[in-house]
């Protein structure tokens, strides 16, 4: 493990001075054996509190996708905060979305028409909350015995607005269609460790994040199985306890205790890392999902640093 | 004329015999006639009575000391021939089968004097001690155990002991030296077709089960050497709580999965977890208790699957790894109690919290490090709201401002970072020199 100060990248006293520095990147590692392609992003800011300049506490969860807009899970105050931006989130267009039925939200996702869907930590049970900010019920999967033979883990929902549920109780991935109709449900491999979160990428191919062996599965849109993709990455990780993909089909791997981003390619190949474990803007502390916008703009749920951090990739 | 010179053919004629020349062929001595053995004798004379030992290792006993010793010169202690590590494998290579299923450490490390005398005993084998005296001079804690288990196991003091179960250098067929699998090692005594047998066991056809799952081979406090740490509806023979009717063809199976088997008893303490805002994840599987906990008996208290810090490191290797590292860094003389004793559930809920990473606290500076740090608390670095960390203007100075809970590695104090002035001057800037 390298020492956390020879991780951290350089970082500059204030922001016009960073965003002025053109080759103030986070750096990516190069080691060529990681593969061919080179990746560089860059930090672009941070959001930490809404317009009432109410602070952001230990976020868990973001959701972004088009129409310039980003959904915070602020975990600690039990609230959403919902971000417009152009070139940036503006923490003064902030606006708080706080239901009775959201206790303790932990991930978010957002369909295309703007409606958020948040798994609440306490209830075990995903919320719908309408684009306006209003609750509008339960997702709860068809024939499903009981809710206590369900546990929802983690959910994604697809470009078509599908979703797809990471049950750990029946061990399987069950996808809903956009109306909450069940449309398929994989099972789980025969072995793994654990799986935490699950995402589906642009070719509608599902995968699974097994936090103990550091593994990614997949299953092809029409396959009913999941296979391993990479080996155990107990190498270059802690562990990973959150996975989200870009349009190249890229996987990302929220590392929580290393507080680090790894990338894949569409292979399971090793591309590289994003930021390291610190405190200052640029760094990460037991970060938590992650999502990337329609701009290529990565948002990471910074949650021990109560902050949410805005990377991009640079060309 | 492939070598030109003779030099060159000679030299080529050296190394070829260097490579092919077999290693102990370096330690044949030619003794003069009549002296092997004897010549040795005449100054070590201690051997002669090691020579009337009941058990006499076969070299010394046909005066073949050159076999293991070099009579002039040698770069291993005792003029050894070669490594004591690897001496005695030269010839005893069986020992530890191709495939061995389970092997014992000591002879793996080649350390077989810890239980032979490399010379010759009065015990069999040429081993130190007999019987489990050998063994649990390593094996204190099982020692401990079936010599003052009210409930002895037969076979463990018997003249065999600990041998009656376990091979002493490898298994081919079994973990823990075990001479064969369980339940199959102890079908060889208990006869599990036998009425006795049955009743004892509620009529539930466990004759295929781990018989290790409820009883300790070694000896207990329990009768019927349950484990001491043994679930109650065990120990009471109340298997139907959790198992459907011995007749069923699922018998052993559970009646239900997960936590909901778990939560008909312990109602209270399932509640209390389940209305907290985090639940460990593997609690909500439908393995749910039993990822952790055994349902029928354990050496562990809590009924644990293993020791805590093993069971934790089940899924948390990482963190394990970091423990391990940290507490054989020598800078880490003032590593943390809990993380020195890897003692996960000082700082974190086991089963649920309403906290991130499931700590006990919301405040981990007054709520967790204070329980044992109090002084700290107040006579420190500032910390607490009005301490802005200079870093990050949505965090607070707290102990884990500069401190890492689980460990740091290489760093000392469990800071994360090299040194104290790495550590100041991350807020200090103007004192960077």
């Amino acid at each position: 493990m390298k020492n956390e100060s020879d991780e951290k990248p350089m970082m500059a006293s204030n922001k016009t001075c960073r965003i002025l520095i053109a080759g103030f990147i986070l750096a990516l590692s190069a080691t060529p054996s990681w593969g061919a392609e080179e990746l560089k992003f860059q930090y672009i800011t941070s959001i930490y509190s809404d317009a009432q300049e109410v602070k952001l506490k230990q976020p868990q969860g973001v959701a972004c996708r088009k129409n310039n807009l980003l959904i915070v899970a602020d975990t600690g105050n039990a609230r959403l905060v919902r971000y417009t931006f152009k070139d940036s989130p503006a923490e003064s267009t902030a606006r708080e979305i706080s239901v009775p039925q959201l206790k303790y939200p932990q991930q978010i996702a957002m369909n295309s028409k703007s409606e958020i869907f948040v798994l609440d930590g306490r209830q075990r049970r995903i919320i719908r909350i309408t684009a306006d900010g209003k609750f509008n019920g339960y997702i709860d999967p068809q024939n499903t015995p009981a809710p206590s033979a369900y546990a929802p883990i983690s959910f994604h929902i697809d470009k078509d607005d599908n979703l797809y549920i990471l049950d750990i109780f029946s061990e399987q991935v069950i996808g809903l269609g956009p109306r909450g109709e069940t449309r398929k449900r994989i099972k789980f491999p025969k072995k793994y460790g654990f799986f935490l979160d699950l995402t589906v990428d642009n070719r509608g191919r599902v995968l699974l994040l097994d936090c103990v062996d550091a593994r990614v599965y997949s299953a092809t849109a029409n396959s009913a199985r999941f296979s391993a993709i990479t080996e155990g990455l107990k190498a270059y990780m802690r562990f990973p306890a959150g996975l989200t993909t870009d349009r190249q089909g890229r996987i990302y791997l929220v590392d929580r205790n290393g507080s680090k981003i790894i990338i894949l390619a569409r292979d399971g190949t090793l591309l590289g890392r994003l930021s390291a474990r610190g405190w200052k803007e640029g760094l990460l502390s037991y970060p938590s999902q992650m999502c990337i916008n329609d701009r290529g703009e990565i948002f990471v749920a910074d949650t021990n640093n109560n902050r949410v951090q805005v990377f991009v990739e640079i060309e | 004329m492939i070598f030109r010179s003779a030099p060159v053919f000679f030299v080529c004629l050296w190394a070829v015999l260097l490579g092919v020349a077999p290693a102990h062929a370096v330690h044949e001595v030619k003794l003069k006639p009549g002296a092997k053995g004897t010549e040795c004798l005449k100054c070590h004379e201690t051997f002669r009575k090691t020579l009337q030992n009941r058990s006499v290792h076969p070299l010394l006993k046909s005066g073949q000391c050159t076999a293991c010793h070099d009579p002039h010169t040698s770069s291993h202690k005792n003029l050894l021939i070669s490594d004591i590590n690897t001496l005695c494998s030269g010839c005893h290579r069986e020992m530890v089968p191709d495939k061995a299923r389970s092997s014992h450490k000591v002879v793996v490390d080649g350390n077989c004097i810890t239980c032979h005398n490399s010379h010759g005993s009065d015990n069999p084998f040429i081993l130190s001690k007999t019987g489990n005296a050998l063994c649990v001079e390593c094996h204190q804690d099982i020692g401990t155990l079936a010599s003052q288990a009210e409930f002895k196991h037969e076979p463990v003091q018997k003249d065999k002991g600990c041998l009656s179960c376990h091979n002493p250098h490898a298994s081919a067929r079994a973990d823990y030296l075990l001479k064969n699998k369980v339940p199959a090692l102890c079908k060889a005594c208990h006869k599990t077709d036998r009425p006795f047998f049955v009743g004892r066991h509620m009529n539930y056809k466990v004759t295929d089960s781990s018989c290790d799952s409820c009883h300790n081979p070694h000896g207990s406090n329990k009768n019927g050497i349950l484990f001491d740490a043994v679930h109650a509806p065990v120990a009471e023979k109340k298997c139907k709580q959790c198992h459907p009717d011995p007749g069923a063809s699922n018998a052993l199976e559970t009646k239900k999965k997960g936590v909901r088997l778990c939560r008909d008893c312990h109602q209270e303490m399932v509640a209390e977890t389940f209305n907290k805002n985090r639940v460990h994840a593997p609690l909500t599987d439908n393995v749910g208790c039993l990822n952790c906990h055994h349902p029928h008996g354990t050496r562990e208290k809590k009924l644990l699957n293993d020791t805590q810090f093993n069971v934790c490191g089940t899924c948390h290797a990482d963190t394990v790894e970091l423990q391990k590292w940290s507490i054989k860094n020598p800078k880490n003389e003032n590593l943390c109690e809990p993380v020195k004793t890897g003692n996960c559930v000082s700082c974190h809920s086991p089963h649920a919290a309403d906290n991130i990473l499931l700590a006990q606290a919301e405040n981990i500076s007054t709520g967790m490090c204070g329980k044992c740090h109090e002084w700290e608390t107040h006579a420190t670095h500032p910390i607490g709201e009005k301490a802005i960390d200079q870093r990050n203007r949505n965090l607070t100075v707290e102990c884990l401002s500069c401190h890492t809970g689980c460990g740091t590695g290489n760093n000392p104090w469990m800071m994360p970072f090299a040194s104290t002035y790495d550590l100041c001057t991350q807020c200090h800037e103007e004192r960077k020199r």
